[in-house]
């Protein structure tokens, strides 16, 4: 033990002889880990708000819905108001409950929305105004009026881009026209769609995402008005489930999967209901690890450098330490606890400096606009302007370690190196 | 029956130059006794340092036996060399050759503490060493803050501080001034009188050859005689080059 205490002070002070080197050294070896680190902030900041833009916009992170759903989109595919119960106090069994954020029914269907000026294609969605306002985010995306409320059952929301297409305002008359989901015998037995249905709303508010498709396609009315509409009293198409945690996706999926066995529903964690979206982010993951990696192989060869030449023209030094009686396990031993050491303040060097940069961008934010001036509509998600950076104790303690990691690796040719001091031309330098 | 700290039978040294083979030493038989303060002496390229590498396991002759504190080194493992280093042998060098970023004290205990002795018994046996060769008080100096004549004996005293029964010594006053090097000289005879340590020197400086009990002259690789100035001394009885 004495040795290796012995060994590590050796390697230490050999690191303070060229102080300026060191610490050069250590500056571009933490540069990296702090570029690393505030890359991947950012990125887990920009995910997270896109996940959670996106599941307040859709389904949540977790859904439940009528079996084949997902595919089809069939507006048919109903979920009864005893499966929403059973959902609902699947939901209280056991520990998920503080994970639980809230649960929504929404009923969907597409319809023809029609003003005096214009008419378009739009996707409904019937919502209980306050879950909606509690759980989504288009209630708080609102430009013009306000949203839904109970007191507003003929009230219509819509998106800023449909509002201009249709010329409306807020206190326009509307027309909403949908195609029944309940048929009448006759069509049941051709099977042919419902009947066509109309009812006659006022524009209560109008909202604004960013995202094109959502401000041009999607209106909000309430739950019960819908279900008139379509004459699907008690019926809706899904549960989107609000987690405290997104991270907790998987576990609420697997306990409901678990509580709901027989009933004909297919539940999906965010992941699997907005798969093109995970798979982007996974991606951005993948390609984000690869250019961190690249970027520490390169800090990496630096660091070899400064080691192996530190090795080199300390080699008469080495040599003489051979000669006295160190063995060459202890010589690799010296170099990698100085390579170690000099991994030490360079993982310091790097924390203060990457969580010095993450907290600034984690408090105030990353605002985007200064790169850029225009709205980003058509991104197919919603997009914030002000990136707040996200670092969770798993990342920053997988970076320090792969930074730690590879101060180990990066040491192994310089104690190879000393190891194989050779006597006596190692003594002949002089 | 004498006991050899040093056994050299037939030892052949060729140093390649490109493709040329330059000899060091030729057929060097000697023999060293425990206790002795023998020098090499010789020119520039007579060989004193090859056969100094050789006899500390330094470097590795090409033929012949090298027999060393009761060991044949020539069949040691590098391992088993180093260890035979650490615990029978102690280095002097030219350019004394301390870690520059140790003190004085953690110069000298470094072979102990490689040996594992315990830090207290260390410290004890540096601070009665550093006393005994007029370096008390110089303990937490760095090389650099220290002379050169107390650097070397800094130097010696990390070859003794483990008693080790041979102390090679390759040209140790070459560097020195005059009163420095006898300074040094003084406390190297001291040594070898007090402790019986077995010195070797290498030199061409004629202080250490005055001052050595025997002396070996060689030339192109070769014994060319083994003097012994000082027959009186009593340490020195037993010994003899067997070439």
């Amino acid at each position: 033990m004495a040795e290796v205490v012995f060994l590590a002070k050796l390697g230490w002070r050999n690191l303070w002889r060229h102080s300026r080197r060191t610490l050069l050294t250590a500056l571009a070896f933490g540069l990296g880990l702090a570029l690393l680190l505030i890359s991947l902030g950012l990125l887990d900041g920009d995910h997270e708000q896109r996940i959670a833009n996106r599941t307040r916009l859709v389904a949540g992170h977790v859904v439940v819905q009528a079996q084949g759903y997902q595919d089809t989109l069939s507006q048919k595919l109903l979920l009864s108001s005893r499966v929403v119960t059973a959902t609902a106090e699947s939901l209280k069994v056991g520990t998920l409950h503080p994970a639980l954020g809230g649960v929504s029914p929404r009923l969907i269907a597409s319809g023809l929305l029609s003003s005096a000026a214009n008419a378009s294609g739009v996707s409904i969605l019937g919502v209980i105004p306050e879950k909606e306002k509690a759980f989504f985010l288009i209630p708080h995306r609102i430009v013009e009026g306000s949203y839904l409320d109970d007191e507003k059952a003929t009230g219509i929301v819509i998106g800023a881009e449909l509002a201009r297409k249709l010329k409306v305002r807020v206190g326009s008359k509307v027309v909403l026209m949908a195609q029944a989901v309940r048929q009448s015998d006759a069509a049941a037995a051709n099977d042919s769609g419902g009947e066509l249905q109309s009812t006659l709303l006022r524009v209560v508010g109008i909202f604004r995402t960013g995202m094109l498709v959502v401000d041009m396609y999607v209106v909000h009315l309430p739950l019960a008005a819908t279900q008139t509409l379509l004459g699907v009293p008690n019926q809706v198409t899904q549960v989107a489930i609000f987690l405290e945690r997104e991270s907790d996706s998987p576990i609420v999926a697997r306990h409901l999967r678990s509580q709901l066995t027989g009933v004909p529903v297919e539940i999906l964690t965010w992941q699997e209901s907005l798969e093109r979206m995970a798979q982007m982010i996974w991606l951005e993951d993948l390609f984000n690890n690869v250019i961190g990696g690249i970027l520490l192989v390169m800090v990496g060869l630096g660091v070899l450098n400064t080691m192996l030449m530190a090795v080199l023209e300390r080699r008469y030094e080495l040599g003489v330490c051979a000669a006295l009686g160190l063995r060459p396990g202890q010589l690799a031993g010296m170099i990698m606890c100085e390579s170690l050491a000099l991994g030490l303040i360079s993982i310091a060097f790097g924390l203060v400096l990457g969580l010095g940069v993450h907290y600034h961008f984690a408090t105030t934010g990353l605002d985007l606009r200064w790169f850029f001036d225009t709205d980003l509509r058509a991104v197919q998600s919603v997009f914030d302007p002000i990136l707040y950076s996200r670092l969770s104790l798993a990342r920053i303690t997988g970076s320090v370690g792969i930074v730690f990691l590879m101060g180990i690796v990066i040491s192994f040719y310089p104690a190879f190196k000393a190891a194989r001091t050779e006597l006596p031309n190692a003594l002949r330098v002089l | 029956m004498t006991q050899w700290v040093v056994e050299l039978r037939d030892v052949q040294k060729t140093y390649q130059t490109g493709q040329v083979g330059v000899p060091a030493l030729r057929d060097i038989g000697l023999r060293v006794a425990a206790g002795e303060f023998l020098a090499i002496a010789g020119p520039s390229g007579s060989g004193k340092t090859t056969l100094l590498n050789i006899i500390g396991g330094l470097d590795q002759a090409d033929s012949g036996e090298v027999w060393v504190a009761g060991k044949n080194i020539r069949r040691l493992s590098a391992g088993a060399l180093a260890r035979l280093r650490l615990q029978r042998l102690g280095f002097v060098f030219q350019a004394y050759n301390l870690l520059p970023v140790l003190t004085a004290l953690e110069n000298a205990e470094f072979t102990l503490l490689l040996q594992g002795v315990p830090a207290r018994r260390r410290r004890e046996k540096v601070q009665k060493l550093f006393s005994e060769i007029g370096l008390a008080g110089l303990e937490d100096r760095r090389p650099a803050q220290l002379s050169g004549g107390q650097q070397q004996r800094v130097a010696v005293a990390r070859a003794m501080i483990t008693e080790p029964a041979l102390i090679l010594a390759d040209e140790p006053t070459a560097n020195l001034d005059s009163a420095t090097a006898v300074a040094l000289l003084d406390v190297m005879e001291q040594l070898n009188q007090t402790h019986g340590t077995t010195f070797v020197f290498s030199t061409h400086d004629p202080r250490v050859m005055e001052r050595a009990r025997r002396l070996i002259r060689l030339r192109d690789g070769q014994v060319v005689s083994d003097e012994k100035p000082h027959q009186s001394d009593g340490l020195t009885r037993q010994y003899g080059a067997t070439s």
